[in-house]
C-alpha cells in the first residue's frame, strides 16, 4: 500500500490501515522518541501519544514533506515538550566541554573482551539532547539535512555543526580509552561479525 | 589505521538500533485507544442528538397548543399534572438511562480498562 492510499484509507476511518501505518512507523517513533527520553517506563505512554496526534492531525497533513518527516516532527516536538515538562531539556547551547566530562569514566579494557559498539552507544545516551537528536536522524534513520531541519526546526548549519561536534566528541572519548591492544580486539570483534 | 578504525566503530555504532523497546502489540494497542476516543466523542453527540430530539418534540407540543389544538395538548398537561411525580420521575429516570448508556458507562469503561 503506497503512502497516499494508506493516508486516505486512515481518513476514511479504516483502523487497520491505522494499524498498518503504526507498524510501519513506529521504529522511526520509537528511536526519536527513545534516544530523547531516555526512559523505557515512559517510552509507550509518549509513543502512545505522538500516535495519537498522527491520527488527529493526518488531515491537516500536505504532502509538502515525506509522511515519516512528518511523523518524526511529531514524535520531536512531542518528546521535547515531554523533557520540557520535566525541565530536562537544556535550551541553551550544548558545552562540549562539560558534555565531555560527562560521558562515562569506563576503561576500554572493561570492553576489551565484549563490545566496543556497545561502549560508544552508551556514550551517545550520554550526549546533550540536541547532540542525541541529530544523530538519530542522521546516521540511525538516514534523513537528510534539510529534512532534519524540518523535523527540529535548526538551521542546517546548526545540524551539520551539531553532528560534527558530536562525532567529534565520541571520537575524542574513544582515543582517550582505547589503546593498541584493544584496537585488536576490535578487529577481532568486526571480523567475527 | 587508528583514526580509521575509531571512524568504523563510531560510524558502525550509530547506525545501530538503541535498545528502546516497544510491546509487540503496540500498534493494536494504539488502534484500540484510537477507536475508544472516537467512540466517546461519537457517544456524546449521540447523546446531544437524542436530547435535541426530545427539544424539538416539546416544541412540537407547544406550537400544537398555541397555534392548532389546544384542548388535545390540555388534556395531556392535565393528566400530567395529576401524575406529576411519576412522570417527572419517569422523564428522569429515561434519560440517566440515556446518559449512562451513551456516556458514563463506555467513559467509566475506559476509564477503567485503562488502569
Amino acid at each position: 500500500m503506497n503512502e497516499t492510499e494508506l493516508i486516505s484509507q486512515v481518513l476514511k476511518g479504516n483502523m487497520n490501515a491505522f494499524t498498518f501505518l503504526v507498524n510501519r512507523y513506529q521504529k522511526l517513533v520509537v528511536h526519536i522518541t527513545g534516544r530523547l527520553i531516555q526512559r523505557q517506563d515512559e517510552l509507550e505512554d509518549v509513543c502512545q501519544e505522538v500516535f495519537l496526534k498522527v491520527y488527529q492531525n493526518l488531515g491537516k497533513y500536505r504532502s509538502e514533506c515525506k509522511l515519516s518527516t512528518w511523523i518524526a516532527t511529531i514524535a520531536y516536538n512531542t518528546s521535547i515538550n515531554y523533557l520540557r515538562k520535566f525541565k530536562k531539556f537544556d535550551e541553551v547551547e550544548p558545552d562540549d566541554s562539560s558534555a565531555f566530562r560527562n560521558l562515562a569514566e569506563s576503561k576500554a579494557a572493561d570492553y576489551e573482551q565484549t563490545d566496543l559498539h556497545r561502549y560508544v552507544r552508551e556514550q551517545i545516551e550520554r550526549l546533550p539532547v540536541q547532540y542525541r537528536t541529530v544523530l538519530t536522524l542522521y546516521y540511525l534513520e538516514e534523513f537528510s539535512y534539510l529534512e532534519i531541519e524540518q523535523i527540529t526546526g535548526m538551521p542546517e548549519g546548526t545540524v551539520k555543526n551539531y553532528l560534527f561536534r558530536a562525532k567529534t566528541l565520541l571520537k575524542e572519548k574513544l582515543k582517550s580509552v582505547v589503546d593498541e591492544n584493544s584496537l585488536n580486539s576490535v578487529k577481532e570483534i568486526s571480523n567475527e561479525k | 589505521m587508528r583514526n580509521e578504525e575509531i571512524e568504523n566503530i563510531i560510524d558502525r555504532s550509530l547506525g545501530s538500533e538503541p535498545e528502546y523497546r516497544l510491546p509487540v502489540d503496540f500498534a493494536q494497542k494504539v488502534s484500540f485507544s484510537v477507536m475508544r476516543h472516537n467512540q466517546w466523542k461519537n457517544d456524546l453527540y449521540e447523546y446531544f442528538y437524542l436530547t435535541a430530539i426530545l427539544l424539538t418534540l416539546l416544541s412540537a407540543a407547544a406550537g400544537l397548543y398555541y397555534f392548532i389544538d389546544r384542548t388535545l395538548i390540555l388534556r395531556f398537561f392535565s393528566f400530567i399534572s395529576e401524575n406529576v411525580i411519576p412522570v417527572v420521575c419517569a422523564v428522569l429516570i429515561l434519560n440517566f438511562i440515556l446518559l449512562a448508556d451513551k456516556v458514563l458507562l463506555p467513559f467509566l469503561f475506559n476509564r477503567w480498562n485503562r488502569i
